[in-house]
């Protein structure tokens, strides 16, 4: 049999489980290590997991998200393979997004990024943290119970988010069902393609590609049009497609990390004896919760460098083309940083220095935002009740839990989290006044929420097409009015790039490429698609 | 702070990597053409009084950025609080 130190991270639904026990068993093989069979080093130390991630000379990120098992889409040679890696970026997974790009492309799409995240920016988004927590919970506390992952956690952070980047109240429920319905990213069974057009980041992408045309052409007092607007450090505009797959990324980012963030913080809360009393006791005490779970529960469980030169580990060569694996569970975890390093403890010192969060150039750039989000529905949870538990008919007594995690190797994260609500004495839980969305969130069943309606911004009529009010989506489904697209557009349909635009009219899109489609193509397609026969 | 870090000064903790949001980019401009840095703003001015080593010369390294104006600058990186 397979000892446990040389079983296959990336497959492995038992190690998804208890990734922890796993990562000792390697740290056991020494701080850094090749499995047996597997063409990648994993880092298991604090001190060497800082040095590579400092030294984005010699490591490239441009394997973050695929992770340090896929193959590279080229055979590195030579020692120096930088130049191979710009060559090939676009076939690696998600190649061009922030947390995977390098050099100069990173410093620049990362500065827009920080200045999104600034204390004042934060201060003005708390105002809606704190009322829309304040609505979730009190919902909760009110039906004795909640699941929390689905019901709580995943809204919550898309609304923030969303309301962080100014998303038209109006379309920020659309934004919720889409990213309810999507996966984290490092799947288990196999990755889904970014590039396909059902993915919800392409389908928000059609949102967002609007919001930036619409504001680019008449400028707004919001955020939106100052991230539309806004200049790279060296005095360029970025191009619209840059900010659109930026804001998607925020999306998916805050998704997967945050909500999950909340529910292992809630597992510590209910199983560690005492905890949640202390915590009522002294709400001070949340931010060194978060940091501790942080620590030993983050959401993210590894990342992964690609040496892009020849160069050293520690004292160990490291060729360039080697693929790394950091483990950021067991840097967090390593007994020569962090003593007793398996305990949970609230007053660890230095404790911020963790690398939950990375370090150096690809510092997750949302951290503050979570540690406010996640501080401030926590403190509610604990403020409207006198007790929190675990459904033990869901999830098994205490000391026995049974949990799902997601299957992702990156994330480390629950799929579900029912917890049991007994209401404080004395709380009053009427709601506390309008709710923030238009449509409330379902407290009792999350999957009675509707799977991504996607309707464009502009309703579809029942019978009839147009040119300004059906969206891409619908016209590429009637094979009619694809027909007269491709009568119209040679080649259109069969164009990747159009899964960008499917939840925009062909009037939207005409922003972004007034050239190829002129007013009068439009008008001779409307005159096709009106003498189409209504379904 | 890019540039200290870039150059390998791990003193200099940049915690959050840069945005403005953690104050531990803390340095004290000492000496050199400091008329020619960039304005402080109110997060800063926040942000560095929750240091106990504020001084007169203390900026966050990560709202500085390099120009040639700056040619010669001297900063000392600011204990770790």
């Amino acid at each position: 049999m397979t000892e446990l130190a040389d079983r296959d991270y990336f497959t492995d639904h038992e190690i998804l489980v208890d990734p922890y026990a796993y990562f000792e068993a390697v740290r056991g093989k020494g701080r850094v290590y090749q499995p047996k069979g597997k063409d990648y080093l994993m880092v298991m130390g604090f001190e060497e997991t800082l040095e590579i991630m400092r030294n984005s000379e010699d490591f490239s990120a441009i394997i973050g998200l695929q992770g340090a098992s896929a193959p590279l889409p080229f055979t590195p040679h030579g020692p120096d393979i930088t130049a191979q890696i710009e060559a090939h970026r676009g076939e690696f997974h998600g190649g061009d997004l922030l947390v995977n790009l390098d050099d100069n492309a990173h410093v620049q799409l990362r500065a827009l990024v920080n200045r999104l995240f600034t204390p004042s920016r934060l201060k003005a988004n708390e105002e809606f943290i704190q009322a829309f927590s304040d609505e979730l919970v009190r919902d909760a506390v009110a039906n004795g119970g909640v699941e929390l992952v689905r019901t709580i956690a995943t809204p919550f952070v898309t609304l923030v988010i969303a309301d962080l980047l100014g998303i038209p109240a109006e379309d920020r429920q659309k934004f919720m069902d889409i990213i309810q319905d999507a996966p984290p990213p490092g799947n288990l069974d196999g990755e889904l393609d970014l590039d396909a057009e059902d993915h919800p980041f392409m389908i928000m992408g059609g949102y967002f590609a609007q919001y930036v045309a619409e504001r680019r052409a008449d400028p707004k007092q919001d955020i939106l049009s100052e991230l539309a607007n806004a200049v790279y450090p060296d005095g360029t505009l970025p191009d619209e497609l840059a900010i659109v797959k930026l804001g998607m990324f925020m999306f998916g980012a805050g998704q997967d990390t945050s909500a999950k963030l909340l529910g292992n913080a809630m597992r510590y809360i209910v199983d560690q004896p005492g905890l949640q009393d202390k915590l009522r006791a002294d709400p001070k005490l949340v931010p060194a919760l978060i940091e501790e779970v942080l620590r030993l529960e983050g959401s993210t469980k590894q990342t992964a460098r690609l040496a892009r030169r020849d160069t050293k580990i520690g004292d160990i060569p490291v060729p360039a083309g080697t693929k790394i694996m950091l483990s950021i569970a067991a840097a967090n975890r390593d007994p020569a940083r962090w003593e007793d390093p398996q305990a949970f403890k609230l007053d660890r010192p230095k404790i911020r220095e963790h690398v939950a969060f990375g370090r150096s150039a690809h510092t997750c750039a949302g951290a503050p935002l979570a540690r406010v989000e996640v501080r401030i529905i926590l403190e509610k949870l604990l403020q409207y009740t006198a007790d929190i538990d675990l459904d033990a008919e869901v999830h098994g007594p205490r000391g026995a839990r049974k949990l799902d995690f997601e299957p992702s190797f990156i994330i480390r994260g629950l799929s579900e989290l029912h917890l049991k609500l007994t209401p404080a004495a004395g709380v009053d839980l009427s709601p506390g006044g309008s709710p923030m969305i238009q449509k409330a969130v379902p407290a009792s069943d999350p999957r009675a929420v509707t799977p991504a309606p996607v309707s464009g911004p502009v309703s579809v009529p029942v019978a009839g097409y147009s040119t300004a009010s059906t969206r891409l989506a619908t016209l590429l489904s009637d094979p009619g009015a694809k027909a007269v697209l491709d009568q119209h557009f040679p080649g259109i349909t069969a164009d990747k790039r159009i899964g960008m635009a499917k939840s925009m009219t062909l009037r939207a899109i005409q922003k972004f490429a007034p050239g190829q489609f002129t007013d009068e193509a439009l008008d001779a397609v409307d005159r096709d698609l009106a003498l189409l026969p209504v379904d | 702070m890019e540039v200290i870090r870039d150059a390998g000064f791990d003193e200099l903790l940049a915690l959050c990597g840069g945005c403005c949001s953690c104050a531990t980019c803390h340095v004290h401009i000492e000496a050199g053409p400091t008329d020619a840095l960039a304005a402080m703003s109110e997060d800063e001015n926040d942000l560095l009084d929750s240091s106990s080593h504020r001084g007169s010369q203390s900026r966050l390294s990560c709202q500085l950025p390099i120009t040639d104006a700056l040619d010669g600058l001297r900063v000392k990186i600011a204990p770790e609080d």
